[in-house]
């Protein structure tokens, strides 16, 4: 519990209501603002549909959605049961990462450490999403 | 009561502004939806094999349309006439029908000036039978239920809780960024849920008809469509900012948990939503995910036959999916949401190093 600390100095804070409440509002509206933009958009171009689902015709290129991209095209290269169950236990880690990760921190070093692997993560992800986009 | 003073103050300025420009953008859209939908129908009415069938939509339109058979002269009808009824059912949806629109208009108009009439003889009849300053409504209904409820104490409290300074960064606005795009898809999913039949004959020409013929159709299905995908990309880069700062330490552990499954939830959205057109791109996705979910050892065919309700993806896998899309997966997404919140209310924004 120690690490909740109330603060206590006004200088560095601002009320929630109104100072951080509009704030948020103006986020809100930038929101909104975008999203009547993209339905505009979609008056001219609608998202539209392919032709009708037929159990009997495999398209050529079967894809599932882009966010599941990078694990099917992981999936094509190593063994499907050897990689799912890999997959599974990499989400239980991360889900129960802070029980793992207990260590206190006083310096920017294991932040730093943890910015470059996202960095790296991210990068072979959106390259593995693009190869299995092709 | 100072808190509700500033609301009108200088700041709310450029929320004022922002608003006038929202309204401007949505008179826009209102004036030009009906020219851009006709333009864009005149252009794609051809009929090439990329377009999408619009037959399909125009048949039902004319189905409905038709005389019943049975209306025949001179024979009784086997079933009881239907009543009276203007002969267009879909005028309402496509705004032909100009004239359905003018009562509401007047009533408007024409109740507010009423309403603003009955207000100040009110007002002047009050003060002057009581000989005391008139009291802003506001301020009446605030004391009104606060004499009940005893709402502004801790109301008060709730609302000048110190916000640090620090969380004003644009990062600390992903995860909000992700709950108002939750919102955003609760209300253009309930818009579409209006329209759209689960049924593998009808789920491709309901979307067809949503895109065509209702008024805003293609319009909300964009929106739904894009708000998907960002709530996703949102969902995933609150989760980094998070990783990289090392905020999900203790005491917030549960916090991380909790919005890990949100993250899941939302994945499940985006699958199960996925199906719904019933096309051949959502059928075969669907198709491969699931088959993935099956590949899992030992427990792979109780996950792949729940999830396609048997072996193949069919109509139930449809209905499966479509009641999962909007009542399951929601309730416990908010359920979710509501904890997270609260974890979040209870510890305060985290101090980064």
């Amino acid at each position: 519990m120690s690490d909740i600390k109330p603060v206590k100095d006004e200088g560095d804070t601002i009320p929630f209501y109104p100072d951080h409440v509009i704030t948020e509002a103006k986020v809100v509206l930038g929101i909104v603002i975008l999203a009547i933009i993209i339905g505009i958009i979609g008056s001219f171009a609608p998202v539209g549909v392919d032709e009708p689902a037929n159990p009997l015709l495999t398209p050529a290129h079967v894809k599932p959605e882009w966010y599941f991209l990078a694990l099917y095209q992981l999936l094509k290269y190593v063994p499907q049961t050897a990689g799912v169950v890999s997959i599974v236990l990499a989400v239980v880690i991360a889900a129960l990462w802070p029980f793992i990760d207990r260590k206190k921190e006083t310096t920017t070093k294991a932040r730093n450490i943890r910015f470059v692997i996202t960095v790296i993560g991210v990068i072979v992800v959106i390259g593995m999403t693009i190869w299995g986009g092709m | 009561m100072t808190h509700y003073k500033n609301i009108f103050s200088k700041r709310s300025r450029t929320v004022i502004l922002f608003a006038a420009i929202l309204i401007g953008v949505l008179l826009l859209a209102v004036a030009t939806h009906q020219v851009m939908a006709n333009s864009y129908l005149d252009e794609n009415s051809s009929t090439t094999s990329s377009d999408p069938n619009w037959s399909v939509v125009e048949n039902s339109v004319a189905v409905l349309n038709t005389e019943p058979e049975n209306s025949v002269k001179g024979e009784r009808p086997a079933t009881v006439p239907a009543p009276e009824q203007s002969p267009c059912l879909s005028c309402h949806i496509t705004g032909s029908n100009a004239g359905l629109w003018t009562p509401l208009a007047r009533w408007v108009l024409f109740g507010t000036m009423g309403l603003i009439f009955v207000f100040g003889i009110v007002k002047t009849g009050t003060v002057i039978v009581t000989r005391s300053p008139w009291k802003p409504l506001t301020n009446r209904g605030v004391e009104w239920v606060d004499e009940r409820y005893q709402l502004s104490e801790p109301m008060a409290k709730i609302l000048s809780k110190p916000v640090p300074k620090f969380a004003l960064h644009w990062w600390y606005c992903l995860g909000g960024i992700t709950s108002f795009l939750f919102v955003v898809q609760a209300i253009t999913g309930i818009m579409l849920a209006f329209y759209y039949k689960p049924t593998p004959e009808a789920a491709l020409a309901s979307i067809q008809y949503i895109e065509t013929q209702v008024r805003f159709g293609s319009a909300i299905r964009a929106i739904h469509h894009w708000a998907a995908n960002g709530m996703i990309v949102m969902c995933i880069a609150h989760m980094l900012r998070v990783f990289i700062m090392g905020v999900y330490k203790a005491p917030r552990e549960m916090n991380w948990v909790s919005g890990f499954v949100l993250l899941i939830l939302t994945l499940v959205f985006g699958f199960t939503g996925y199906l719904l057109p019933w096309d051949q791109t959502a059928y075969w996705a669907s198709t491969v995910g699931t088959s993935i979910g099956g590949a899992i050892p030992i427990i792979g065919d109780l996950v792949l036959v729940f999830l396609r309700v048997g072996w193949d993806v069919t109509g139930e896998t449809l209905s499966r999916f479509f009641a999962l899309h909007v009542m399951v997966v929601p309730i416990i997404t908010v359920v979710f949401m509501v904890a997270h919140f609260f974890m979040i209310r209870r510890q305060g924004i985290a101090k980064p190093l």
